[in-house]
């Protein structure tokens, strides 16, 4: 599903901030990537969420080399991958359903097409009674979950998350690993940024570690 | 989620936020731009108007001037003059001023109670084209010439002058027209750019979940466009009573005859239909280019940043 060999990524004429990766994910895999501040965790995330392309080396997307890719094939290519922050980054003039919902809409699609579904997966993920809530009214812990839902909406192959537990307790942090674990075991690829241990340990998924721009995988 | 919501009644919330543009002080500047726009248009139209209609007057009238030569009969060469004219195609009718008129025409000039009989001054004849493009103003012109002391005077250079004077207010106007444009595509442009600068947040979220560049820029321009639509309203309307006021007060504050002969001049100062089609045009082509500038700059914005 992703493959990247020899890739370099560098911003202008900076320092290479992530040196030769090369690594495969398969198609509904569960991987923590990992590793201190300033590894570059979240610039391998922005190169896996396509808004980014390499300096060098070659990255193969569902079958198809990014970097020979134009802007509209990326966008479509896109809107296979979800993505989490840790900052949650709802809209805070939109409700929750109108957040989770987002996705959607910027596809295009009615608003009648699409409430049953949002209405659905608001229930799941504990939201259901916070629907017309904005997201300066909801907990750290609902606006997470409201990012999820966000995020996987639109059924994407991969969800990637950058630091979600960041801003929640390590209750609700497990709670929240929980939900990926389900969305995982319902098909769905994910690659979760953390440098928190215990989870990482509580958790067994292979670890991708990042330390200098360099990459070790832990299966 | 109440009945309303889910009866079909529901409209989800945009994207932009209204507040987050800086709607109302952009607003103004489009409505004061469209205001000027509009007075400039409405000026030039009524400038344009009355040049025509001053050129169309001054066109049908013909002027032969008749001097006093010795051993000639003056009122003689008037007569033939004025025989030679009526036999001219295109020629409704030629008369000469009487005394009376010509004493009144160097009134200002030389004083009251003029008598004309102590002075030798030439006697004009008045000759009114029914067709000013059928008269043979060249035959006219050469048989006046046989005439002793006799000149037919066409006010060809004063409708070149008159003309030249209208052109060059017209493409004044069209120049400051253009000028006021660029001003307010200048202004959406930044405006725009700070808008963007703003929302910089909800553009990368809606980049991330996917959204195209073009569904970008929609939203975007979907502001702007009602800000432009508001703003260019607003101006016009301000415009059409600017207008009305101005023309109210000329009637009011001018004494009849005075009014009378501004408007044989100026032309009245109204619009008519074709200056309130052309203020409604004025307001269109304001939110038009409101929203096409914020488009393109919301386009090149993200382009720049993706």
């Amino acid at each position: 599903m992703i493959a990247f060999e020899n890739v370099g990524l560098r911003y202008g004429h900076g320092p290479e901030i992530l040196k030769d990766l090369s690594f495969s994910i398969d198609p509904g895999s569960f991987h923590f990537l990992t590793g201190p501040s300033g590894s570059g965790k979240t610039s391998l995330l922005r190169l896996l969420l396509l808004s980014l392309k390499p300096t060098r080396g070659r990255v193969t997307m569902f079958g198809e080399d990014v970097i020979k890719l134009d802007r509209d094939r990326l966008l479509q290519m896109r809107r296979h991958i979800g993505i989490v922050f840790q900052e949650f980054r709802l809209l805070d003039h939109l409700t929750t359903f109108e957040n989770v919902a987002l996705p959607l809409r910027v596809r295009g699609q009615s608003e009648t097409s699409y409430r049953a579904n949002v209405e659905e997966l608001l229930d799941w993920v504990g939201l259901g009674d916070r629907m017309d809530a904005y997201p300066s009214l909801l907990s750290g812990g609902e606006k997470q979950r409201a990012a999820i839902a966000r995020a996987v909406i639109a059924k994407p192959d991969i969800l990637l998350a950058d630091e979600p537990t960041g801003n929640v307790d390590p209750e609700l942090s497990e709670r929240l690993l929980h939900l990926f674990e389900e969305l995982n075991r319902m098909g769905t690829t994910i690659i979760l940024a953390t440098h928190e241990l215990a989870l990482l340990d509580k958790f067994g998924y292979p670890r991708m570690l990042l330390n200098e721009g360099e990459l070790v995988i832990h299966e | 989620m109440s009945e309303g919501l889910k009866i079909g009644f529901y409209r989800p919330g945009p994207i932009v936020p209204a507040q987050s543009v800086a709607g109302r002080t952009l607003m103004l500047l489009i409505g004061i731009m469209t205001f000027l726009s509009c007075v400039t248009f409405g000026g030039v139209l009524l400038v344009q108007k009355s040049a025509v209609g001053w050129s169309a007057d001054v066109g049908r009238e013909l002027t032969i001037q008749i001097r006093p030569v010795d051993g000639e009969v003056l009122e003689s060469n008037i007569r033939l003059a004025i025989s030679l004219a009526e036999a001219i195609p295109g020629v409704a009718e030629a008369r000469a001023l009487s005394l009376e008129e010509s004493e009144a025409l160097l009134e200002p000039w030389l004083g009251a109670g003029l008598d004309l009989s102590d002075l030798s001054i030439p006697r004009l004849v008045i000759v009114r084209l029914s067709d000013p493009n059928a008269a043979d103003i060249t035959r006219l012109e050469s048989e006046i010439a046989g005439i002793a002391g006799a000149g037919l005077e066409t006010h060809a250079a004063w409708r070149v002058q008159l003309n030249t004077m209208a052109g060059t207010i017209v493409v004044s106007g069209i120049l400051v027209l253009s000028l006021i444009l660029v001003a307010t595509a200048l202004a959406i442009v930044f405006a725009t750019r700070g808008t963007m600068s703003t929302n910089r947040e909800i553009v990368d979220v809606l980049h991330f979940i996917g959204a195209s560049n073009r569904f970008i820029a929609g939203e975007f321009q979907g502001r702007f466009l009602m800000i432009g639509l508001k703003g260019g309203a607003a101006g016009g309307l301000a415009a059409i009573v600017f207008f009305i006021a101005v023309g109210m007060a000329i009637n009011a504050v001018m004494p009849e005859p005075s009014s009378a002969q501004l408007g044989f001049f100026f032309g009245r100062f109204a619009l008519g239909l074709n200056g309130l089609l052309g203020i409604a045009g004025v307001v269109m082509v304001i939110a038009g280019l409101t929203a096409i500038t914020s488009r393109l700059t919301v386009r090149r914005f993200l382009l720049q940043i993706s």
